[in-house]
């Protein structure tokens, strides 16, 4: 392999790895906290996938950003926020089946790549939903991760033996994609809807310095 | 619920293409309306053709009712030198194990005149062109990685499930993998052919451009074609360069291989991996020129594909940050300190320090 071939790696998992600490940063982590999660998350991705009879997971590709939605879910200020985020994530599950089904197959007929597409839905329904950045990211991990599991169960029902793996691409899987994506678009939207609804900044205020939103929640 | 109604519409407009496309097969003409080649796809403006005879065009028009697109000529392509390949020359070790990987994502596709049907939902028969194609891999000192999983169902969810078996089996190190299909245009004659007199099938090359790893990947297959057109000429059938990524993004020398189509006869399908596998291990390993072997060659290592995969990786980059930077905040000024702030915060303060609040 050449030189370029490899720095071309490098280059593009330390872009994944910054983006992925950049969003887990905008969710109640610490820089540290979020920094060894983005880490964990690449390095949990390297370990062989975990089977279980005919379900295999990933580390990095499905535990630590399940166990993060589960920190989230526990962490929320209100059970009402919880409850929205769980709601999102059923409805982006149900989303992203039906897109599979009524997308076409071929990833040249379909508008945006089924990598990035899901993780913008996710994060325009939790967004739509609550406004929020911890429900984006668990609307876009869940959802994900349930609509691979309901495509298994219809698998199984028509007696197809096919494993079940849950984010077995580890960092650069559609799950963890997902998740960052659709903060991101959560984060997007808010501030455009932020510079929509209030033009004229005062002068001395700084927009930098006040990274969450007026009624929106982290 | 007025939210919910305009993402439910929002979600339509996404799958709209497939509410459009009845049928499948685009055929592409050049700009006297002379017929190129067909698609069994939606081809989209901007993919590039490179042609059985090097002919090199770009989609310039494309017509969804009469399923048609014109093609810009854009002259002969040039393929990578192989001068370094001999008809003597033998595969030289590359003082390491030489391992591709291979794997199907359409589990389901199958040869119709041969397995009875071009579909079958458990096991399709493009499984045994894998396998073959890893046998005759193996033939030639290759280590295989090979993955049988099934990805079903043949839905736009079948690449999101097959990237962690291709992820999966990239973790052995591999120096290329491959992802085997079989095309879905029903003329079989398009694909037919005889590869130094035996009946055999052509391949085509599909590189998806919508990834950091197009150039590197599309260089890959213009390699692949010029060792194949020196070996054996009209193996390959062409390379089509569009829309999509494939998974292509995990790896630098990824490349879609179409063997033959769904109306071709399995068994020539299949005289064709042998053929295919020594094209790869030329392509890969390079050979040794001379009768006695003393002088080694091998294919030069070219890295602009790589390059140019960078330095669009960091433009992409660059220009997202900056264009999130000024929506939030709109202003010259802020837009700098706000783009700034987030290099630092992604290198967790590593990169400059992030400033405390």
């Amino acid at each position: 392999m050449s030189i370029g071939l490899i720095l071309l790696g490098i280059v593009s998992a330390l872009v994944l790895f910054g983006v992925a600490q950049r969003v887990l940063d905008k969710m109640q982590l610490s820089d540290r906290a979020a920094l060894i999660i983005a880490a964990a998350i690449f390095f949990g991705g390297l370990i062989p996938d975990i089977r279980v009879g005919r379900v295999a997971f990933n580390l990095g590709g499905a535990a630590i950003p399940l166990g993060v939605c589960a920190w989230l879910l526990i962490k929320t200020d209100t059970k009402k926020e919880a409850v929205r985020a769980l709601i999102g994530s059923v409805i982006t599950a149900a989303a992203v089946f039906l897109l599979g089904k009524i997308m076409p197959d071929e990833p040249e007929r379909i508008i945006i790549d089924p990598n990035y597409v899901y993780g913008l839905v996710g994060g325009g329904i939790a967004y739509l939903l609550g406004r929020s950045r911890r429900a984006a990211f668990i609307c876009g991990v869940l959802g994900v991760v349930l609509a691979d599991i309901a495509v298994a169960v219809v698998n199984w029902s028509k007696g197809i033996d096919q494993t079940l793996v849950l984010g077995g691409a580890g960092a650069m899987d559609t799950i963890v994609i997902s998740g960052l994506l659709a903060v991101l678009l959560a984060e997007l939207v808010g501030e455009i809807y932020e510079r929509m609804a209030r033009p004229h900044r005062r002068e001395n205020s700084d927009p930098v310095d006040t990274p969450v939103r007026k009624g929106e929640k982290r | 619920m007025k939210r919910l109604l305009i993402l439910v519409a929002a979600l339509m407009l996404l799958s709209m293409p497939a509410l459009a496309d009845e049928s499948r097969i685009f055929t592409i003409y050049d700009e006297n309306g002379t017929e190129i080649t067909q698609y069994a796809g939606l081809p989209d403006i901007g993919d590039e053709y490179i042609a059985r005879n090097n002919g090199h065009y770009r989609i310039i028009a494309v017509d969804e009712t009469k399923q048609r697109a014109t093609a810009q000529a854009l002259g002969a392509y040039s393929l990578p030198d192989v001068s370094w390949l001999t008809e003597n020359a033998q595969p030289v070790s590359a003082g390491r194990e030489k391992a591709v990987a291979i794997y199907c994502t359409h589990s389901d596709e199958s040869y119709e005149p041969t397995d009875g049907v071009s579909s079958d939902e458990q096991r399709g028969g493009i499984y045994d062109v894998a396998e073959n194609f890893k046998q005759a891999l193996e033939n030639k000192g290759i280590t295989v990685y090979y993955s049988d999983e099934t990805h079903h169902p043949h839905d736009s969810g079948a690449y999101r499930r097959s990237r962690s078996t291709a992820a999966s089996l990239l973790e052995n190190g591999v120096d290329a993998i491959f992802d085997i299909h079989r095309d879905g245009i029903p003329d079989p004659e398009s694909y037919e052919g005889k590869i130094q007199g035996e009946d055999a099938t052509m391949v085509r090359l599909l590189v998806g451009k919508s990834n950091q790893n197009a150039s590197a990947n599309k260089q890959f297959a213009a390699q692949i074609k010029a060792v194949a057109d020196k070996m054996y000429p009209g193996l390959i059938k062409d390379i089509y360069i569009g829309k999509g990524s494939y998974n292509q993004d995990l790896l630098g020398q990824a490349v879609l291989l179409e063997f033959g189509t769904y109306t071709n006869e399995k068994g020539d399908v299949i005289n064709s991996t042998g053929y295919m596998a020594d094209v790869v291990n030329r392509t890969l390993y390079g050979g040794v020129s001379g009768p006695a072997g003393n002088k080694q060659s091998a294919p030069a290592k070219d890295h602009s594909g790589g390059m140019r995969g960078m330095i669009w990786l960091v433009i992409a980059l660059v220009a997202g940050a900056l264009i999130f930077a000024f929506v939030s905040t709109g202003r010259g000024r802020d837009t700098i300190h706000k783009f700034k702030r987030t290099f630092q915060e992604m290198g967790g303060g590593l990169f400059g320090g992030k400033k405390k609040e």
